[in-house]
């Protein structure tokens, strides 16, 4: 935890960073990766696991599916990389000197008082320029970098959209996992939470321990060997094994969640939901993290995600999200619904 | 100078496409984009409970009433990473709060900005590797 008085600031440079190595072959960088991973050695644990300890966190660009402007292509153009690091770092200069609206990326309020309007940049702000990489979708798989939805499911997800902030919110169901204080699942919480998405890795002898800062999910992976037990539980069951210096998690019990409100379709969970996750150190402070999900009650096919994430400093810490004890929206969205209803 | 801004709206774009997810909840679920309010009173106090903060806000009313309203904030983990603490917005400071008032029609906000009565605000700027 930094102190130093907000007014203090700095503006970290943009960092334009290497595609993933089995993308690399495919793309030079253009420009030095900051973590030196040439002179980097993978650590080991004193009982000589492969070290991944510490706070990791997403700081990407990436979407998680390929837009229409890049359709056929899975990188960007090196006039694409700079112009979207340019606009990064102007976005954080301006977020940094107190500006909003257009100046920090978002629409305007006329355009929309409710979507990415409903906060000022200081209640959100990253703090700093996120990272710009040549891929175009974190999805690599299918090529079109689509999520490969079974109708079923893409009816699903149309509704979601349809309802989300609309309702109806009649019951405490009604509202999405995360509102509820569950859980957003396993299946992006390596990149993806209501505060940013911070995970620490904790290791010991025969175990990995992941705890993501919201709704204090914990994932706690044997890799000692063991096989599947038979409990489903919302996280599922994780059992790990290291390949060389690749931590491979493989997760599955996970129960029929199908009939919930999730904030994104593609996280819910079904008991035929089966994740693999490949987790790769490739220097100090960056790492690559795949997985492959497959759900035939969701997709058609599985689909693989590569995440660049990243190592924040050693003085990061994981907070306290008691989310429960401070969820009054839960409460509010309720009376709001029932006074729309007296309304109408 | 065409491809400039071609380029700078598509790029736009795809930082509104992929910002993080921003907040616990829907907004609208909450509160109503068709009632803005702007609120000027004191700090009476500030709960730093997850996944929002809120703040409570003192509003005198012309008649010499006392309106207690509250004003959800963002989540305090992303706020006390940025250096922001309970010293930020100490009991009593005056402020001016601009938002979007409850559904129900109860004296709550979303907070969306919050100005000093000198006009300048507070939490501008950011730093620190943990933040959100």
């Amino acid at each position: 935890m930094d102190h130093r008085p907000v007014s203090a600031v700095s503006i970290l440079a943009v960092i334009v960073m290497l595609p993933f190595a089995p993308l690399a072959a495919q793309n030079a960088p253009t420009a030095g990766d900051p973590t030196d991973a040439r002179a980097w050695q993978q650590p080991l644990t004193p009982w000589g696991d492969p070290d991944f300890q510490g706070v990791w966190r997403y700081e990407a660009t990436i979407p998680l599916e390929r837009p229409p402007r890049y359709e056929g292509r899975a990188f960007l153009t090196d006039e694409e990389v700079a112009e979207i690091a340019r606009v990064e770092e102007e976005l954080a200069a301006n977020r940094l000197a107190g500006l909003d609206g257009a100046a920090v990326g978002r629409q305007s309020l006329e355009d929309s008082p409710i979507r990415g309007n409903e906060y000022n940049a200081f209640w959100q702000d990253h703090g700093r320029a996120r990272q710009v990489y040549r891929q175009t979708s974190l999805i690599v798989d299918p090529a079109d970098g689509k999520l490969p939805y079974t109708d079923d499911a893409r009816e699903a997800a149309a509704r979601s959209t349809a309802r989300y902030g609309v309702g109806p919110y009649e019951s405490y169901l009604d509202p999405d996992t995360g509102e509820r204080c569950l859980t957003d699942g396993v299946t992006a919480m390596m990149w993806q939470g209501p505060n940013g998405g911070h995970n620490r890795i904790v290791q010991s002898p025969g175990y990995v321990t992941i705890v993501h800062e919201e709704y204090l999910d914990r994932r706690i992976i044997p890799v000692d060997g063991r096989p599947h037990g038979g409990i489903p539980q919302w996280l599922g069951e994780s059992v790990g094994h290291w390949e060389g210096e690749t931590l491979v998690v493989e997760t599955t019990n996970f129960p029929d969640k199908t009939n919930y409100e999730w904030a994104s379709i593609w996280t819910r969970t079904s008991d035929a939901l089966h994740l693999v996750e490949r987790f790769q150190r490739v220097g100090p402070n960056a790492m690559e993290y795949t997985i492959t999900v497959e759900d035939p009650k969701t997709f058609t096919r599985p689909w693989t995600a590569a995440v660049p994430i990243t190592r924040l400093a050693d003085n990061t810490q994981i907070y306290e999200y008691a989310c429960h004890e401070g969820n009054y929206a839960l409460k509010n969205m309720l009376s709001a619904g029932r006074a729309t209803a007296e309304n109408e | 100078m065409r491809t400039d801004l071609v380029i700078g709206l598509a790029v736009i774009g795809q930082v509104l496409a992929t910002l993080p997810v921003s907040a616990h909840h829907a907004f609208a679920a909450e509160f109503d984009a068709n009632q803005p309010v702007k609120l000027e009173g004191t700090v009476a106090r500030m709960e730093w409970i997850s996944p929002h903060s809120w703040l409570h806000l003192d509003v005198a009313k012309p008649d010499g009433s006392v309106e207690r309203w509250m004003i959800e904030g963002g989540p305090p983990n992303a706020l006390f990473r940025r250096g922001i603490t309970q010293e930020s917005l100490p009991v009593g400071t005056e402020i001016i709060v601009e938002g979007f008032r409850a559904r129900d029609g109860s004296f709550r906000a979303n907070g969306r900005d919050i100005t000093f009565a000198d006009g300048s605000r507070p939490f501008v700027g950011s730093f620190s590797s943990g933040s959100p």
